[in-house]
């Protein structure tokens, strides 16, 4: 009870507290945060008599009097020890169970503000993020610039653009087979024919309608890499020296290539003699993603959307030397040498074959 | 010894050799010896002695005056000529010490380059450059980006350093030149004129004239004096006063009594001397080689940055070594984590705090405007948190234009015409009492007009001599006509000027009268001190015995004078009889051989010295701010008192306990103490008083005026206030206010009226003269505390936001929302100006409100501030920047949900088919732009929110419409030059992809405008209570308010 009658006496600045003052930042805080705490107690406690005021006033010096008193008595060398104390005692104070300078009621009140402005705050950026959602639409990206012009994948990938192989030994090569299986696994014919439906070549397959109705999605048969399947043959070329190497090109929504001017794929030697590749084969056989692929409407509702592939099997590459291959994409809107990005339009691999 | 607890400041660069010697002499001589035999010292003293006499060649003090004007073809009486004087000071040099050796420019530099923050930021650097060598010794084409984080790095602290130390030198110099405005005068002759020049152009052979409180302008051959004492405290050690005279006393220099030496004070008296040595050839010049340097004093600003940037330097260290801990146990790589702890550092460190100093050196040179003189910057600070100003009346809170304003004699007061330009004066001149009266006034009188002035009015004339004197002498130039011409008639025999302990001051004349051959003996001085002297009074010509009547008949003029508030001067003079004093009767003052008592009382007078238009307001001012304005005074307590009350230090409807006993017509005693709100207490019962007791009075009454007080009881009057815990500001003019300056908080010397050794002592000069310049002073301290709080608020709340992408980066792994680099081009950028613009700010209303901030309870940088910066408007920061943030990678295809925990995935160089939300497929490059599109995005939004952050900083209290936006045109430049910065960063280098911005759609940066709105409105609502519930927790006060 005696603390509520306490008032606040900041300019009132006894002389016993200059000690204090002068050399223990640490209880000065101490006091002052006893002010603090006091001063808010007041608020509640409303008026107080001015007499009793000044009692408590006199009251409160004597006690720190007393405290000072107990501070110089100590051995004085021990500063270490003292300054501990002092530190614990702002940790913890059990006379006046405050920690920290603050009692726990003070705590409790200051964490209390805290929740309640945070927890405005959360109100307002939950407010902020939602009438962001409102103006983006799940469907379609608001824009596409960053991720134009489209990037393209090669397959097999394990984590290195080098193939390199040995023919004769087929644990060099298993993980290739191996990677492309996997990857066609989704473009397996029965899987297309269930899933997918069968649209004209050489046109886009537009689908009107509202943004949210599911799109359907054009087949792209595993059948259609012929020699690259893997029906075939299942080492795709690898046991024989002619690796099959898979091309993607990166979604986009809404991208489409110009019309009657399918994307073609063109690979050649990056450096050296050109000679090094003799031939290669594409499947489909115009190395080109046809039109019917495009546009692709975004994962949410065109969801068994199937990237077209171009396959191609280097039948006849120079053996037992690093060959820098480069693939590029062609066709308009279609960029494939900015210098920053190798993966824009192009995608450049080494072939080493060993015999 | 009280002049040894504060450090001598210095006061220009030629006087520091002085100082430190003063200094180590009294250290090592006195302080640590004391308790040891005094022969000790006395060995010291005269072993150093030896040691200066040795390098000593000088016999100018064995001369005669006549060898002397041969050796230095110059003349006594008439002085050098102006062409003599120009072209010895052609072939000597200037009359001043060449400047000691400072310490060397690149030391200061280098000290720039690893002080405070810069050694955090090299410390990034060299990590980000063993990152580099880890990186390149595990991938030989690993990728230069560390390499070219740590160099910008070392840019940064080097670009700093830079500015850091052009700032330091550029301040140094603002208080250099500021010395130069307060240069020494010497008064000289030269072509028989009496003239002041500045002691820099003094050459030998100059015949100079110096009085009590001079500094000695060079070392002079006395060929005059009267009554003349030095300090040589600071040459020989001896702290006793010496007195000079003009014989040959000793054959070592330093010893004999007819020299006087450079930079030593005359206390007390007057001498004429002639010029024997300037510049570096004085005995002092010749010394300052072995003493020189200049202690470095850390200011408050300094002692209050220190602790913030320590504080700031360990949360940047321990968050940092906190999450490098974190991320290493979250299986990040340890280059990786180091990469992170650069970046939590960068943006922990406010790197444009550098320009705190361009804020002190602002307020420097806007103060020099306002005619106050900082001598060290951090005056400016302590002035601001001033609580008891000390003033002197004179010249300070008045005009110090003494105007005669009453006379009285032969029983009766006359008024004097005290109008600005006063042609004649229109009382009854036609009693012979008048006519002694008049002469006196015109004899007894040390004050000359300037020659060269006949044409100018009388009142307008200038005058060397005293505020009285000038008064008198301008007054008996009105009535009597040609007052030199009158002097010259009758001869000046001797003379003791006047002083504070005489308190008289008298000269002996032959007259005009050539029948009569008597001396005569004119006096002039504190009526009360006159009276005591006298056994006769004049009335109506007629000398008649001075009895009871006649004596209260003056009592009773002297109050009435006195009691409105003027200064009353008795004059009395004495025919010496010419038998006893023969024509060739030699006067020595010093001895006194002449009569001191039974003179006749002639009369009074009394002159007024009006209050200055501006004191009154700045009182209110004063005690709105909480500074208690306590006058002191040699004055008697009416005059002080009635000043007092037309100044406002005693209120209007205060009383002191005189008043209520003479009101309620009841015995002083009686009178209940509490009741009194004013008090005047007088030096003789200051004498009196024991510590408590003054302190009591000190405390009790707020209202407080020292009246007949010695300039030593106004040293134990500034004590009394510093025992009370008070930052004391003391005014004062005089050499003997020296000791009293040195020991305020903040001593202020006056500019005009003041003595060099005043001067030397305090650490503010005033121009002016004018205590309003104080309040102003006071102002701009407090203003300046404002604004480097202000300053540093706006430039900590951003390092939450800089600090956050991090931390959620870490945590939450998502694609990083601000790289380091851009970091550095916020703190260094965008932010540069706006902080500069906020030490442009005006004051707010309330800054002359509040009381006086607590030295050590007050901080510059509190926890309210921190917390506030911090917790609040950081945070709110932070949400904005990362509202832009989230809206810049949602639109282009990242959903905030598919971002978390995409940082593997996103940073894997291999994978350049990334799926978005949407399912279309990212190359590394293009995610890696889209990420610098992020760090422009969240880097607008910081600026944007810095806007509002910049707006709310302007006031902590205050409305910003209290305030006035455009007030401070300076702020807008600030956030012109944000804006600019941004446009130009993102826009204009926007392909140059080194500095990872982008060019950014137009709509972004609007996205944190609801955000920087936000701000304004939540500081706008803290402010509101602020203002509506003072003090009280919850209106958060001691929480909210920094």
């Amino acid at each position: 009870m005696r603390r509520q009658l306490r008032s606040r006496r900041a300019p009132v600045f006894p002389h016993s507290y200059r000690y204090r003052l002068d050399d223990q930042d640490e209880v000065n805080q101490n006091y002052l945060a006893d002010e603090e705490e006091e001063a808010e107690e007041e608020a509640r406690v409303m008026v107080v008599p001015n007499l009793e005021e000044e009692e408590e006033e006199e009251e409160v010096k004597e006690e720190e009097e007393k405290d000072e008193e107990e501070g110089q008595g100590q051995p004085t060398g021990n500063t270490w020890w003292r300054k501990l104390q002092i530190m614990n005692e702002y940790l913890w104070d059990p006379e006046k169970r405050m920690s920290l300078a603050r009692t726990g009621q003070s705590w409790s009140l200051i964490l209390v503000i805290y929740f309640f402005f945070y927890a405005s705050l959360a109100a307002v950026i939950t407010l902020c993020m939602y009438t962001l959602f409102l103006t983006i639409g799940p469907y379609m990206p608001t824009f596409t610039e960053r991720v134009k012009p489209p990037g393209v994948m090669i397959r097999p990938f394990a984590h290195s653009l080098n193939f390199n192989f040995n023919v004769s030994e087929p644990d060099t090569w298993q993980h290739y087979v191996i990677s492309l299986n996997g990857f066609l696994q989704g473009y397996n014919d029965s899987l297309q024919e269930e899933m997918n439906v069968d649209c004209p070549p050489g046109q886009y397959f537009i689908q009107d309608g509202n943004e949210d109705e599911d799109k359907k999605a054009c087949q792209f048969k595993r059948s259609f890499l012929k020699n690259c399947s893997g029906l075939e043959d299942p080492t795709f070329g690898y046991s024989t020296g002619q690796p099959c190497i898979l091309l993607k090109m990166n979604r986009i929504v809404g991208f489409r290539p110009e019309l009657g001017d399918p994307v073609k794929v063109s690979c050649k030697v990056q450096r050296g003699d050109e000679n090094d590749i003799r031939s290669i084969n594409y499947y489909p056989e115009s190395a080109s993603f046809d039109l019917r692929y495009y546009p692709y409407y975004g994962k949410m509702t065109h969801v068994n959307y199937t990237s077209p592939l171009v396959a191609m099997h280097f039948t006849d590459v120079v053996k037992n030397q690093a060959v820098p291959v480069q693939c590029q994409l062609k066709g308009k809107g279609i960029i494939n040498d900015v210098i920053n990005d190798r993966f824009v339009g192009r995608v450049i691999f080494t072939l080493n074959i060993e015999t | 010894m009280l002049l040894l607890q504060k450090t001598p400041r210095i006061y220009s660069v030629e006087l520091n050799g002085a100082k430190d010697m003063k200094q180590t002499d009294k250290g090592d001589g006195k302080d640590k010896y004391r308790g040891l035999q005094d022969n000790c010292l006395e060995l010291g003293k005269n072993q150093r002695k030896e040691h200066l006499t040795k390098e000593i060649d000088l016999d100018d003090h064995k001369l005669s005056n006549k060898e002397l004007e041969t050796k230095y073809h110059t003349n006594i009486v008439t002085g050098l000529s102006s062409t003599q004087a120009a072209e010895l000071l052609a072939r000597d040099g200037p009359n001043a010490l060449s400047p000691p050796k400072e310490t060397p420019e690149i030391i200061k530099f280098l000290k720039q380059m690893v002080g405070g923050f810069s050694i955090l930021l090299w410390a990034g650097a060299i990590l980000c450059w063993i990152a580099y060598g880890i990186q390149y010794s595990n991938d030989k084409s690993s990728s230069l980006d560390n390499v070219y984080l740590g160099a910008v790095l070392a840019l940064v602290v080097i670009l700093t350093g830079i500015f850091a130390y052009y700032q330091e030198a550029k301040s140094t110099n603002i208080m250099a030149s500021f010395s130069k405005m307060i240069p020494q005068q010497a008064l000289v002759i030269r072509d028989s004129e009496k003239k002041i020049i500045p002691a820099e152009q003094l050459v030998v052979g100059d015949i100079v004239e110096i009085k009590g409180g001079d500094q000695i302008p060079a070392d002079i051959r006395l060929l005059f004096t009267q009554g003349c004492k030095v300090d040589n405290s600071s040459l020989t050690g001896e702290s006793e006063p010496q007195s000079r005279s003009c014989e040959f006393t000793h054959d070592d220099p330093l010893e004999t009594k007819n020299i006087g030496f450079y930079s030593t004070t005359c206390l007390e008296g007057t001498a004429t001397g002639m010029v024997i040595n300037t510049g570096d050839r004085t005995i002092i010049g010749q010394i300052a080689s072995l003493a020189s340097g200049v202690g470095n004093e850390k200011t408050p600003i300094a002692i209050e940055i220190q602790p913030f940037v320590h504080i700031v330097a360990g949360v940047a260290v321990s968050i940092g070594v906190l999450f490098f801990i974190i991320a290493v146990s979250m299986k990040y790589r340890v280059l990786d984590s180091i990469i992170f702890l650069i970046g939590i550092i960068v943006a922990n460190v406010p790197e444009g705090l550098a320009t705190v100093t361009v804020t002190l050196s602002l307020t420097a040179k806007r103060m020099a405007k306002k005619n106050c003189l900082v001598k060290n910057l951090e005056a400016v600070e302590t002035l601001g948190s001033t609580s008891i100003i000390c003033s002197d009346k004179t010249g300070t809170l008045t005009q110090n234009r003494m105007t005669v304003a009453h006379l009285w004699f032969d029983n009766q007061i006359f008024m004097a015409d005290t109008s600005e330009d006063q042609l004649k004066q229109t009382f009854d001149q036609s009693s012979g009492t008048w006519a002694s009266l008049s002469k006196i006034i015109a004899l007894c009188n040390r004050a000359e007009f300037r020659p060269g002035q006949e044409r100018v009015p009388i009142m307008k004339r200038v005058v060397v001599g005293d505020a009285s004197e000038t008064a008198l002498l301008k007054f008996s130039e009105v009535v009597l006509g040609d007052v030199m011409e009158i002097r010259k008639r009758n001869h000046k025999v001797a003379e003791i000027p006047f002083n504070s302990t005489n308190k008289f001051q008298l000269s002996i004349h032959k007259t005009d009268d050539p029948i009569d051959k008597r001396f005569l003996m004119v006096m002039k001085g504190a009526p009360e001190k006159v009276l005591e002297k006298c056994s006769t009074i004049m009335v109506n010509g007629q000398e008649q015995p001075l009895n009871n009547t006649t004596a209260e008949a003056f009592y009773t003029a002297y109050m009435e004078l006195g009691g409105l508030g003027e200064r009353v001067l008795g004059f009395c003079h004495l025919y010496l009889p010419a038998d006893e004093f023969p024509e060739t009767y030699s006067f020595d003052v010093d001895a006194m051989n002449f009569p001191m008592s039974n003179l006749c009382f002639v009369g009074l007078l009394s002159m007024i010295d009006p209050p200055r238009s501006t004191v009154p307001d700045a009182i209110t001012k004063c005690r709105s701010a909480g500074i208690k304005v306590i006058m002191v005074t040699g004055d008697h307590p009416i005059t002080a008192k009635a000043i007092a009350k037309s100044v406002g230090i005693i209120s209007a409807n205060s009383e002191t306990v005189e008043d209520i006993a003479k009101r309620l017509n009841i015995a002083v005693e009686q009178v209940n103490k509490q009741d009194a709100k004013a008090a005047v207490v007088t030096g003789t019962e200051l004498k009196d008083m024991s510590e408590d007791q003054l302190d009591e009075v000190l405390t009790s009454y707020p209202e407080i005026v020292f009246a007949r007080t010695s300039p030593q009881q106004k040293l134990i009057i500034v004590e009394g206030c510093q025992r009370q815990d008070a930052v004391v500001a003391v005014t004062g003019d005089g050499v003997n206010d020296s000791p009293a300056l040195k020991k305020a908080d903040i001593g202020i010397a006056m500019g005009i009226a003041g003595s060099d050794a005043a001067k030397n002592a305090a650490d503010m000069v005033l121009l002016d003269d004018n205590f309003a310049s104080i309040v102003t002073g006071v102002e701009e301290g407090r203003l300046i505390f404002d604004n480097l709080k202000k300053t540093i608020a706006y430039t900590l709340t951003k390092n939450i936001a800089e600090l956050c992408p991090f931390l959620i980066y870490i945590i939450v792994g998502v694609p990083l929302p601000l790289g380091t680099i851009t970091i550095l081009f916020i703190d260094l950028g965008t932010d540069i100006v706006p902080s500069i613009a906020l030490a442009y700010e005006k004051a707010e209303s309330d800054i002359m409100n509040r009381k006086p901030r607590h030295k050590k309870k007050d901080r510059l940088v509190n926890e309210p501030l921190a917390v506030y910066s911090y917790l609040h408007i950081g945070i709110m920061q932070s949400l904005g920047a990362f509202l832009v943030y989230f809206t810049v990678y949602a639109q282009e295809g990242f959903r905030p949900s598919t971002l978390i925990n995409l940082r593997v995935e996103w940073e894997k160089d291999f994978v350049n088919n990334l799926e978005d939300s949407y399912g279309q497929e990212w190359t590394r490059y293009q995610r890696k732009y889209l990420e610098w599109t992020g760090y422009t995005a969240f880097f607008i939004g910081i600026m944007v929110q810095q806007i509002a952050d910049l707006i709310i900083r302007k006031t902590r209290r205050n409305s910003i419409f209290q305030q006035g936006l455009f007030r401070n045109k300076v702020i807008w430049v600030g956030i012109a030059s944000q804006i600019i910065i941004a446009l130009i960063l993102s826009y204009g280098l926007g392909s140059i992809t080194a500095l990872n911005f982008t060019m950014l759609r137009p709509q972004y940066w609007f996205v944190a405008v609801p955000h920087a709105i936000l701000i304004w409105v939540y500081d706008e609502m803290r402010k509101l209570f602020i203002r509506l519930y003072p003090g009280s927790k919850a209106g958060g006060d001691k929480n909210m308010y920094y």
